[in-house]
């Protein structure tokens, strides 16, 4: 039904378009502009190499600066031969000692610094696509053992030819999701004519053994024939000894790792299991505590466990598998076995699938329910209450493995006594501003001044734990503060406010997130995890999100952009008796035009979140908020809370530019004006001039036309800049989130 | 005397205990008593019978689903006495019999046309059914008691034998009781037979046989039961120079065909061997290249290397996934579909392309688990929602057997109950759905429980069984539908393999052993029953490698055979005497057009140059006329029959003059262009083109005439060049397979 209301919208959505009905939502965009690095050619280097690379994105014309998350890849702008810098190339030099990997690439703007773009350092030679190689006859020769880093093209088949030996062992592998493109590939290894032997499609490697000497075709495609810019690859090709076992491509990681692995968990696990053990009679013997590694091989494998416990032991259980990122469903079942003879009765004791997210995950649909990031997992993380002494049989198995024969499904079983603990993740908060658009799922922290900018941030509690988490971030730019919207005890879901004072100055800085708690009396702080998505999401309809974590939280500072809006409410601590009302005065900094008169505000802030909707006029320079502590039956105690809407903003995109433009094109007429009237002079001269002179002045005459062609074009070249400027700076509806200044409130309790 | 009256005094007691309340009743007890002294009819072995000879409980008639007709249901084909007895009796008011006057019971009256009936006059009045229903009504109208013998077993006599062609044989119909007692129900049974061509068989199972040689069976139907006559009708010419066996194919095909006395054409020349099987395994023309070289070599095994190679080939994959992709309805309805569609169909063809064993390519759709990226046979799942669909298309697709009938009442031609419907149902019960971020797409996985589905009309739920086969007990931990899949890949499994080879068989050779090749039961028997089974032995023995089994089947002379008809054979319709043309299928032909022609078809984001057979769903019907005219199908339907391969006008005036057609001969790029041109003698030219176009030189006379037509003036070269290619994609040579 929802599916049906949401075409219905999209259809009366065509017919408005269709008919020029004009509306003003259909005139806006959504998010404020925000310098996204969407792709660096090439997308890697070899350690200890140094490389050109050329960037493109959003909002990054004026960047001037490229950054990397390990310091030990630099870069400097490319020069020309005059010296002057080639705008979006970079010379990256990647030093001998740089780790192998991922790491993330950004560009620093005016704006602020970019959203990130992965950037990978391998230790294979590497190659970049120069030419089309659509065809067998246009193939690009690789050689064994390098990378080529590749643009797919549309409605195409990238062609490779490489050379090889009978018995020689051949991988494969192509990086595509994993570096954030959008490629899903399909890789195909061929014979020399161009007939297929052996064919990828599901983001695996090609394991290929070299039947005979001779030149073999590597074909890379699209799934679906997509490409352009978003479907670049690199694709290893590199000879591996019989028997070694494959090393993929490095990958980012998904947004559900953050949760694995738990606190001070050892890199290996102590017990492997045993096959055969996939039945009753051959149940691998264990005791708890363990922490087993195996792997759902082969299909329908099932692994089963037996151990022996007391009645009202409690334990915990987790499974790691699909948060290795691998495509696997774990499921355990826990059974009493009472024996008697020969005859044996099984009792259920429990059974463990999913790790629900905390908090509702979008279905993917046009309008806006819930953020796309999955904090949840297909992993385990359960309780296991003992009811009966004596044997017990866990049997653990993969939904998804009934036919699949792939050693490389491992998981990780770890049953351990209660060790309460917590992970948190965190992503820039979004809300329904125009259907179908994800804008700010894929902002980087990167603020004008006076702006607050909020993070949602999610926990997955372990093993009981109940406590608030308080959130906190360090390492800020000069002139800005991160405000934590605790996660209270028993719940899942918190804010973290960044707010940048409005005199800021032009700054990054390398920020850390975390989150502190109580556990057995003792304090605990745990790092945080920031999440993204790679690539914006103008419609969410034709667009499947892939969310992923990222190495590190820069925050920048514009400097010289500034919030259209900025609500203060003021710093001190605002006091209300528990039942009464608290009316809380909001200063509007307004630094722009609205479209609409009023601002609808939500509240924000675990004890106040339920407060309704009231609007505030984008007109005024201040409003109030009143909140209501007898219907929101807030209970005494200190609470961090915080204002939010969707505005329309008048937004102008560098208006000061257009004094400059006129200055240029002021100076660029005085100096034809000038050039005119010498040439002016100079043409009488020359009329006037005696026959000996006359050469000479026809010259000087005809160096000062030139000339004076030259500064018309100046001339003229200023007046469009001015024109240019002048258009881009009118005012654009674009639609995004205000964000009051955190407010601290004290409900007291009332005198008794 | 088949049915003794001592429990008439019961009967009566029950029914005044039943209309005890009916003021009728006491008039019903009077007349009854009467009649007692008649011989008792029983509803079931007389009553039912009359009415399913007669038609009533058919499906268009009183057997309609969803009420009958004019309110009067009855079970189809009788296969619920105890509901129909009570519809008889009871609904419409018990308006239906008239006990006081049993021949102006409505029932009698609309089925003798005495009174205005839908149907027409089933039952005349003076007819025995007539009659037999007139004492049952005089008699009460009761149930059987319990001591009333039950049929045991049906036969037909004689159950198979040779005849010869225009001859007759009557059919005598025999039923068993649980009483040893023996019945002629020769009147009383309902006849069909599975080719009508071949044979007319009276209401009173007179067998008229037709000029047309073969194998035909009878259906006898007898209350629930069925029996078969299989008759072998001769041709008996002498049957002398064949071709040497080649494979066990040749040896049972020839065996058949002495047996008939129906002898074989002689072998195909190579090119029309070199474009059948190219056609056949790889969906396209040879090319050129090809062509010259396989005609110009000595090698004697030149045909069994050019079956290997099309194996290995690409093609091969392409082809068969589109075949396999359509009856799996790989179908797009959103554009959404996009990405499932294309790694659905990208499985397929790689599975084909890699090898996979036939078992192992079914347990994986069977039973797929995941996301459609991750597992792309997930995406059935997404066509096929429901586990009665599902068991529906398995059992067609997979088993060759319709159960769809037996979803609502017992299957009118085979054993199949609805506990054996929904015991198959039990398979797919346990199938687990979670949203995954794709609109429309579902995580597949297995829901852990014991395994169950309930019979409708029962309410009884059933655990897992396969088709008459008990399952061991299936654990709640465990997938059913692993063990379904280990069930069907047993190496006694009577459908998964013979099911297969059927169907392939009918690839390659035209019509299938069984027809229609997924309407696999006991009462349609194989025109080869030795051919089918050892065709079966050989693909389970291989491992069911299916490559394997295209190479006997293309490599075997049977095959190889000309389509030419000698002067016997060509009444040979079955019996694989000689190789049936048939016209190539919409993607082939336009693949073949676009090779003849030099031209390339576009298909909306596709590479330039995808070939027809290489689309991975339907959406591309709907963008070309070519391919809807032509009969490709929507993947709507697990059966090849929605593949419309008859010829009709439509396909006649595409052919002559479409603008799509006109627009490839005269593609600026296109073979006519270039030949035009080309400074090469027209001979060479004219060569080439009967090269692409039918895999051989062209004959003296065929040269000349197209010579002849190239070089009349007035009329420009690129023209001419395209008029003949016109002619040659016009010819049956070219459009046919042969």
């Amino acid at each position: 039904m929802m599916t049906d209301i949401v075409r219905y919208f999209r259809w009366m959505l065509l017919v408005a378009l269709a008919c020029g009905i004009e509306s003003p939502s259909f005139a806006q965009s959504v998010g404020l502009p925000a310098p996204r690095l969407l792709t660096t050619t090439p997308m890697g280097a070899k350690v200890g190499s140094q490389v050109e690379v050329t960037i493109s994105g959003e909002h990054i014309d004026d960047a001037d600066e490229l950054t990397f998350s390990d310091r030990r890849i630099t870069a400097a702008r490319k020069l020309n031969a005059a010296g002057q810098p080639e705008s979006n190339k970079y010379v990256v030099t990647i030093s001998a000692d740089c780790p192998a990997g991922i790491h993330e690439a950004r560009v620093m703007t005016r704006l602020g610094i970019s959203s990130s773009r992965a950037f990978c350092v391998g230790t294979l030679d590497e190659a970049v696509q120069s030419k089309a190689n659509t065809t067998l006859a246009t193939a690009m020769e690789l050689k064994v053992n390098s990378i080529c880093n590749a643009t797919m093209t549309q409605r195409a088949v990238d062609h490779y030819v490489f050379e090889a030996k009978k018995g020689q062992r051949i991988i494969v592998d192509c990086a595509t999701r994993g570096i954030d493109s959008k490629l899903d590939a399909v890789v195909i290894v061929a014979d020399a004519a161009g007939r297929d032997l052996l064919v990828e499609r599901r983001g695996g490697v090609l394991d290929f053994t070299v039947p005979a000497d001779g030149k073999y075709v590597i074909k890379v495609h699209e799934l679906t024939f997509k490409g352009g810019q978003a479907y670049y690859y690199r694709l290893a090709v590199s000879e591996l000894p019989v028997g070694a076992p494959i090393v993929r491509m490095p990958s980012t990681k998904p947004v559900n790792s953050f949760s694995w692995p738990p606190q001070g968990l050892k890199e290996q696990a102590e017990l492997a299991e045993a096959e055969p053990n996939n039945d009753r009679t051959k149940a691998q013997k264990i005791s708890l505590p363990c922490d087993i590694a195996g792997s759902f091989f082969p299909a329908a494998d099932v692994d089963v466990f037996e151990f022996e416990a007391k009645k009202g032991d409690v334990w915990w259980i987790e499974v790691a598998s699909e948060r290795f990122g691998l495509p696997t469903d774990p499921s355990i079942l826990v059974q009493h076995v009472a024996r008697t003879g020969d005859v044996e009765k099984a009792t259920d004791v429990a059974e463990f699938s999913d790790i629900p997210s905390p908090v509702k995950v979008s279905s993917n649909g046009y309008a806006y329910d819930g953020p796309p990031y999955n904090a949840g997992s297909a992993d385990i993380l359960g309780k296991l209450e003992i009811k009966e002494d004596g044997l017990h049989r866990l049997q653990l198995s993969d939904l998804f493995g009934g036919t699949r024969n792939d050693p490389k499904n491992v998981y990780r079983l770890v049953i351990r006594k209660s060790a309460p603990d917590f992970a948190v993740v965190a992503w820039a908060m979004h809300m329904e501003l125009r259907n179908g658009d994800r804008n700010a799922v894929s902002k980087p922290l990167a603020l004008r001044g006076g702006a607050t900018m909020a993070l949602e941030v999610v926990a997955i509690r372990r093993d009981g734990f109940d406590g608030d988490i308080d959130l906190a971030m360090e390492g800020l730019p000069e002139g800005v503060t991160a405000s934590g919207l605790k996660i209270p005890a028993g719940q899942s879901r918190g804010l973290m406010l960044v707010t940048a004072d409005q005199n800021a100055p032009r700054a990054i800085g390398s920020a850390t997130f975390f989150a502190r708690s109580t556990m057995n009396g003792e304090a605990a702080i745990r790092h945080g995890h920031m999440a993204s998505h790679a690539w914006p999401i103008p419609d969410s309809w034709g667009e499947i999100p892939a969310p992923r974590l990222f190495a590190d939280i820069p925050v920048s500072v514009s400097g010289l952009e500034f919030a259209p809006l900025s609500l203060t409410p003021p710093k001190e601590v605002q006091t209300v008796i528990a039942g009464e009302k608290l009316t809380i005065p909001l200063l509007h900094a307004r630094r722009s035009e609205f479209s609409g008169g009023t601002l609808q505000l939500k509240t924000m802030g675990a004890g106040f979140d339920r407060t309704p909707q009231f609007d505030v006029s984008l007109t005024a320079d201040q409003s109030q908020a009143v909140l209501d502590t007898a219907a929101l039956k807030t209970p005494p105690g200190d609470y961090l809370i915080a204002f939010y809407g969707g505005a329309v903003a008048k937004y102008r995109h560098r208006p000061d530019l257009i004094a400059i433009a006129e200055v240029a094109h002021k100076k660029a007429t005085e100096e034809l004006s000038a050039i005119d009237a010498e040439l002016k002079k100079l043409t009488e001269a020359a009329k006037a001039a005696a026959t000996e002179a006359k050469p000479e002045a026809d010259k000087a005459v005809e160096a000062a036309t030139a000339k004076q062609k030259t500064a018309a074009a100046t001339v003229a070249a200023a007046a469009e800049r001015v024109k240019a400027t002048t258009a881009a700076a009118q005012p654009n509806d674009i639609v995004d989130i205000v964000v009051s200044e955190p407010i601290k409130i004290r409900v007291n309790a009332p005198a008794k | 005397m088949y049915f003794s009256d001592h429990d008439a005094p019961r009967r009566l007691s029950f029914r005044l205990s039943r209309h005890l309340l009916s003021g009728v009743s006491l008039f019903l007890l009077i007349s009854m008593t009467a009649a007692a002294a008649e011989q008792s009819v029983s509803f079931v072995n007389q009553v039912m019978p009359v009415l399913t000879k007669a038609g009533c409980n058919v499906g268009v008639c009183h057997a309609k689903a969803g009420g009958g007709q004019k309110g009067f249901q009855l079970s189809l084909l009788g296969f619920e006495p105890q509901e129909d007895f009570e519809s008889l009796t009871k609904d419409g008011r018990s308006r239906r019999l008239f006990a006081g006057a049993p021949e102006r019971s409505l029932l009698l009256l609309k089925g003798s046309g005495q009174v205005p009936h839908g149907g027409g006059v089933r039952l005349p009045v003076n007819s025995e059914g007539f009659a037999l229903l007139r004492n049952w009504i005089q008699q009460g109208a009761t149930f059987d008691v319990a001591t009333v013998p039950k049929l045991v077993s049906f036969d037909v006599e004689p159950s198979r034998g040779t005849i010869q062609r225009g001859a007759e044989q009557q059919l005598k119909a025999i039923a068993k009781y649980s009483d040893g007692s023996i019945r002629d129900v020769t009147n009383m049974a309902l006849y069909e037979a599975n080719d009508k061509a071949m044979a007319d068989v009276s209401e009173r199972g007179l067998v008229k046989i037709s000029d047309i040689v073969g194998n035909v069976a009878v259906m006898v139907r007898y209350q629930s039961r069925v029996s078969v006559y299989s008759a072998s009708v001769p041709l008996g010419a002498p049957v002398e120079n064949l071709p040497s066996s080649k494979n066990f194919v040749d040896e049972l095909v020839f065996a058949n065909l002495k047996s008939l006395g129906i002898p074989p054409s002689t072998l195909s020349d190579d090119a029309t061997f070199l474009r059948r099987v190219t056609l056949d395994i790889g969906g396209r023309l040879p090319t050129d290249e090809e062509a010259t070289a396989f005609l110009a070599s000595k090698d004697e095994g030149r045909r069994d290397k050019v079956i290997d190679n099309l194996l290995q080939s690409p093609d091969y994959a392409d082809f068969f996934a589109n075949k396999w992709t359509a009856l799996l309805k790989n179908r797009r309805d959103e554009p959404s579909d996009t990405t499932a569609n294309f790694a659905f169909h990208a499985w397929v063809r790689d599975s084909f392309l890699a090898n996979k064993p036939y078992d192992q390519f079914v347990r994986e759709v069977l039973a797929a688990t995941g996301t459609v990226i991750g597992n792309p046979p997930v995406a059935w799942y997404k066509r096929v929602k429901e586990p009665k669909e599902q068991i529906e298309d398995v059992a067609q697709l997979f088993l060759g057997v319709r159960m769809q009938c037996a979803q609502c009442h017992h299957h009118p031609f085979e054993r199949w109950s609805q506990d054996d419907y929904y015991s198959l149902v039990a398979f797919f019960s346990q199938v687990g759905r979670k949203p995954s971020g794709t609109r429309g797409e579902d995580l597949i996985f297995h829901k852990r429980g014991i395994a169950t589905a309930t019979n409708i009309k029962s309410g009884v739920p059933l655990k897992p069984a396969a088709l008459g086969d008990a399952i061991p007990e299936i654990a709640a931990d465990a997938d059913p539908r692993l063990k379904l899949a280990d069930w069907m890949g047993g190496k006694t499994n009577p459908f998964f393999a013979k099911s297969l080879v059927n169907r392939y068989w009918k690839h390659f050779f035209v019509r299938g052993l069984i027809e229609p090749e997924d309407d696999i039961r006991d009462t349609n028997p194989p025109t080869n029953p030795a051919l089918l089974e050892a065709l079966e032995k050989h693909f389970i023995a291989s491992g069911f490698d299916l490559k394997e089994l295209v190479r006997v089947l293309t490599q075997s002379r049977a095959y190889q055979l000309s389509e030419v008809p000698n002067q016997h054979n060509i009444v040979d319709r079955q019996n694989y005497s000689r190789y049936y043309p048939r016209r190539l299928q919409a993607e082939v032909l336009l693949d073949a057009i676009d090779r003849l022609a030099g031209t390339q078809t576009d298909f909306a984001n596709l590479p330039p140059g995808t070939r027809a057979v290489a689309l991975p769903d339907n959406s591309y019907n709907a963008s070309s006329q070519f391919l809807r005219v032509f009969g490709r199908p929507e993947a709507e339907s697990v059966c090849e029959c929605e593949r419309v391969q008859s010829s009709s006008l439509a396909q006649s005036l595409h052919l002559l003059n479409a603008a799509e057609l006109k627009a490839k001969l005269a593609a600026p790029t296109g073979r006519a262009e270039r030949l035009a041109k080309e400074d090469k003698p027209a001979e060479a030219k004219v060569r080439e083109l009967y090269l692409a176009a039918f895999s051989r030189e062209p004959r003296p006379q065929e040269l000349k005439t197209a010579i002849d037509y190239l070089n009349e003036p007035g009329t420009a070269a690129n023209a001419n060049y395209q008029d003949l290619i016109w002619a040659l994609i016009n010819t049956k040579e070219f459009l046919f397979n042969h």
